[in-house]
Order: C-alpha cells, then structure tokens, then sequence
C-alpha cells in the first residue's frame, strides 16, 4: 500500500506527515510505502490514497485515489483517526 | 587508489549518500531499502547540481537586461538555489557542516533545557552552505571552516527555536512542536508588532477569500506568474540593440518568457533533488534524536502553522508582497535592487499573517506583513555588499532567510574585528 502526502515544498511538512503516518501504521501492524511530493508533482501520482493539509487536499479533489485531509498538522491523533481507518479500508 | 578514495570523500554527493548509508543501517531497514535509500541520496545531489545549472543559465542573460535596463544589480533571494550553486566549490565543507551540526543540536538538546530538534532539511542544507560560503569569504575553509561551521549552526538550531517558542505557544496554544525555519525570529518578531498595532477580536478568519485563489496554493504557478512579469518588465526597458545581443536574434518578448520559466523550471529541479537526499537523510536523524532526546521538541517547517488561520495565510502573503514591492521600487538608493523572490515571500509572509493575526487580528497580520516585507528586503539589500557570491560565478542570486543572514552578518563583523 502506498501513500502520498504533500505540501507546498514537498520537503518540510509533507515528509514530517509522512513519518509519522509510518509510525502510527506500524503501531498498528501496517507497513505503508510512501513517497513526499509538492502540489505539482502530486498530480497525477500512483497512490492508494493522498495525505495533505485541508488547503492543499482541496487542490486534490480531481485526483484518482482517495484524499484525506488533515486540519491540524501537529495533531498525532487526529492523523490516526483519519488514516487508520483508510488503510483499514484498503487493506 | 588513494586519490580515488580522497575525491569520492570530498564530493558531497558521496558524503551524503554515506551519511544517508549509516543512517539507515541505524534504523535497521532492510538491505534493499539501504541500497535504494543511499542510491537516492545520491542521485539527489547530482539532480540539485543540474537545476543549478538550469537556474544560473537563465538568470546570467537576466542579470545583463536588468543592468541595462535600470543599471542597477538586481538579485532573486533564495537560498536552495544560491548554495546549490557553490556545491562544486564549498560542496565538501557543506555536507559536513549539515552532518556535524545535527551532532551539536542533539547534544544540546541532550544537556540542555531546550530540548528542540531541529528538523527542516532543506534549511539545515541551506544554512550549510551559507556558513561555508561566510567562511571562505574570510579566507576559512576545509576542516577549520567545518568545525566553526558546524557550532554556528548547531547553537542557532536550537536558539532560533527558542527565540520564537513564545510566539508559537500563541499561535498553536501548544508547547508539542517549535519552529524550525531561519525567518522564525523574524516572522515572530513581526507578528509581536502586528499585535501592538492591532486587535485580536477581529480575526481574519472572518473574512471570506474567493475560492479562485486556490491555484495560489502551487508554488510552481505562483513563481511562473511573478518571474513572467519580472523578466518582461526588464525586457521592455533594455534598448533594443542591446538586447539583440543578449537574445541572439530571437524576439525580445519571447525570449523574456522562455527564459523566466526555464529559471522556474531550474528551481522545480533543484527543489526535486533536494526532496531525493532529505527524503532518506531526515527520517535518519529523526530516528536517531528520538533515541538519545527523550522528550525532544520537533522544530518544523513553517506550513504546520497555516492551518491556524488560512486566510491570515493569504493576507499575510499579499502584505508582504506589497511591502517588499515598495523598498524594490527604491532601489536606486539601495545597494542592489532586490527582485520579488517568491519563495521567500509566500512561505513567511504566509507565516507572518497567521503570527500577526494569532496577536492583533486582521489588522495584526497586515500590518505585520507589510513591516516584515520592507524590512526583511532593506535587511537583504544592505547585507548585500558584506557578502560577494560574484566569485563563484553566481550573479542574479542572493541569500534569502533573515535568520541566516543575521548570523552570517554577524559574523562578517566579528571576522573584521579580527581583521579577516
């Protein structure tokens, strides 16, 4: 399974959302590949879904694969209750 | 045989994919992810060294149209860009200053009370490579500018997020995370006046922005636009005979555009390179400061804070465009003239307007955008002249992060006290 998350950059926050996505997935006994990429190059990437702030997720809607949207980047549990339940679903 | 060896070592894609190597053996990944991840690293840095290339191509015509034009220096502040392009003359001393001062910022944390990890790469990559290039200006370099280098950077990982933790314990309402970016000082410090001129009742999250500007969001689109007008509003200026010399008999107007987006282009290069090598470098030295700091206090890029207020993030961004457009409009009394460098303005003065608005509102965060872009661009132009990237043969590009300019100035001025 793989993930997709982005930001402005594609270096700071995006890298940061997916390490820890990684964590948590692991705590839960998931291994999820992953790749931190900025808007531009989201675009159009192989995923099974895409992990990115509200501004930027909405910039995502015409994408392929499911969007989750995270409102508070610094908040680890509101990652967890958006995420988990995604991979559960794509499992 | 040992020639080989001491070039492989000294050439910054290899020292890189070596750290890259041992951080991965560390956070035991399989020998296949070990192999790819340090083969990433290295590709990386040759794909940096090509958007270099790209960058300085389209900004040495430019530079010749701006000085005819208005015959002044025009610069574009950004730092990726500008240490990328002294990679093949300070490239060793950077990637050891950016391995050697993570070291130092974890030991800190490790004994101090401030306990921030400093975790943006493209920073500490950026802020390398202005320590090597301060150093070597004061005739400092190999092993003596590493070392100096890397204490430098190391104390200012930790100091800066210090200084703004105040103004981040305002915006977020929490202490979990710090801000890891060399414009947090200033950007804090920004916000504070905005607050003494403002009022925090009236939030800019009242205001509704037209969802048109959502395509703002894309920072490839947003340069595009600005770099366009740029270039063509220099090209309209140059007399026409000098320019046939420049384009070599292509249209004018033309050859404005190609260049201006081959120069984003340029950077869009640059900028993958460098998500290549963080990409595997930074979950390392996460990996590792999670093990020897307990409790470490993560120092992140600057987005993590837009969602505090998104149209602040907005407001904060065209404030600070406007405030920097003024002092550029001032140039002639200015030591060079410096050109709307995007980057910069969109990721602090977005910054900017949700600091200012988390302390004195709407009025907060444009007025603090306003005063961030004047004096953030007056900082840059009167550092210019204390700092000659000219012998690199870089021109059209300069340094863009205050915080690193006020500890690269910093420096300059202690080293001449010392007559160096």
């Amino acid at each position: 399974m793989k993930v997709v998350t982005v930001c402005g950059m594609g270096m700071g926050t995006s890298l940061m959302m997916l390490m820890e996505i990684q964590d948590i997935a692991k705590k839960h006994g998931y291994k999820i590949e992953g790749e931190a990429v900025d808007l531009s190059s989201a675009k159009g990437k192989k995923c099974d879904f895409f992990v990115a702030s509200e501004e930027i997720a909405a910039q995502l809607k015409h994408e392929n694969a499911l969007v989750v949207s995270i409102k508070n980047l610094i908040d680890k549990d509101e990652i967890e209750r958006k995420v988990i339940p995604v991979i559960e679903s794509l499992k | 045989m040992l020639e080989f060896f001491v070039q492989f070592l000294s050439n910054p894609a290899f020292i890189l994919g070596i750290v890259a190597l041992i951080g991965l053996i560390a956070l035991r990944k399989s020998a296949s992810e070990i192999f790819v991840g340090t083969l990433k690293t290295v590709f990386g840095f040759l794909i940096l060294q090509a958007g270099t290339g790209v960058i300085v191509n389209a900004l040495t015509p430019f530079s010749t149209m701006f000085t005819q034009a208005f015959h002044l220096t025009g610069i574009v502040a950004e730092d990726n860009s500008l240490v990328a392009a002294v990679q093949t003359f300070l490239g060793y001393e950077t990637a050891f200053i950016l391995v050697f001062s993570f070291i130092i910022n974890v030991i800190l944390a490790r004994i101090t009370k401030y306990k921030y990890i400093f975790l943006t790469g493209h920073m500490m990559f950026s802020f390398a490579g202005t320590m090597a290039i301060v150093l070597d200006q004061m005739g400092i370099n190999g092993w003596k500018a590493i070392l100096i280098g890397s204490i430098v950077q190391g104390i200012s990982m930790v100091l800066f997020p210090a200084i703004s933790q105040a103004s981040v314990r305002i915006v977020t309402g929490s202490d979990n995370v710090a801000f890891g970016f060399w414009g947090s000082s200033w950007i804090s410090l920004c916000g504070w006046i905005g607050g003494k001129l403002g009022d925090k009742t009236k939030s800019t999250e009242e205001i509704n922005v037209s969802k048109n500007f959502g395509f703002l969001k894309d920072m490839s689109v947003l340069m595009g636009i600005v770099m366009l007008a740029v270039y063509l509003i220099t090209a309209f200026f140059v007399n026409p005979k000098d320019m046939v010399k420049i384009t070599g008999g292509q249209n004018t107007y033309l050859f404005a555009i190609i260049q201006a987006l081959t120069f984003v282009a340029g950077i869009l290069v640059l900028l993958q390179g460098v998500r290549m090598f963080l990409g595997e470098i930074i979950p390392a030295f996460k990996g590792i400061s999670e093990k020897i700091v307990p409790g470490a206090k993560p120092a992140l890029d600057v987005p993590i804070f837009y969602p505090y207020a998104p149209t602040g993030v907005t407001i904060g961004f065209i404030a600070t465009l406007i405030g920097s457009l003024i002092v550029t409009f001032l140039s002639k009394w200015l030591p060079v003239a410096v050109l709307p460098s995007v980057i910069g303005l969109f990721f602090m003065g977005g910054a900017v307007g949700v600091f200012g608005n988390a302390r004195g509102g709407r009025r907060g965060a444009i007025l603090g955008g306003l005063i961030f872009g004047i004096t953030w661009t007056l900082l840059i132009a009167f550092s210019y002249p204390l700092i000659d990237v000219s012998k690199y043969r870089i021109t059209g590009l300069w340094f863009a992060s205050p915080d690193a300019i006020i500890v690269a100035v910093l420096m300059r001025l202690v080293g001449k006290v010392f007559g160096l």
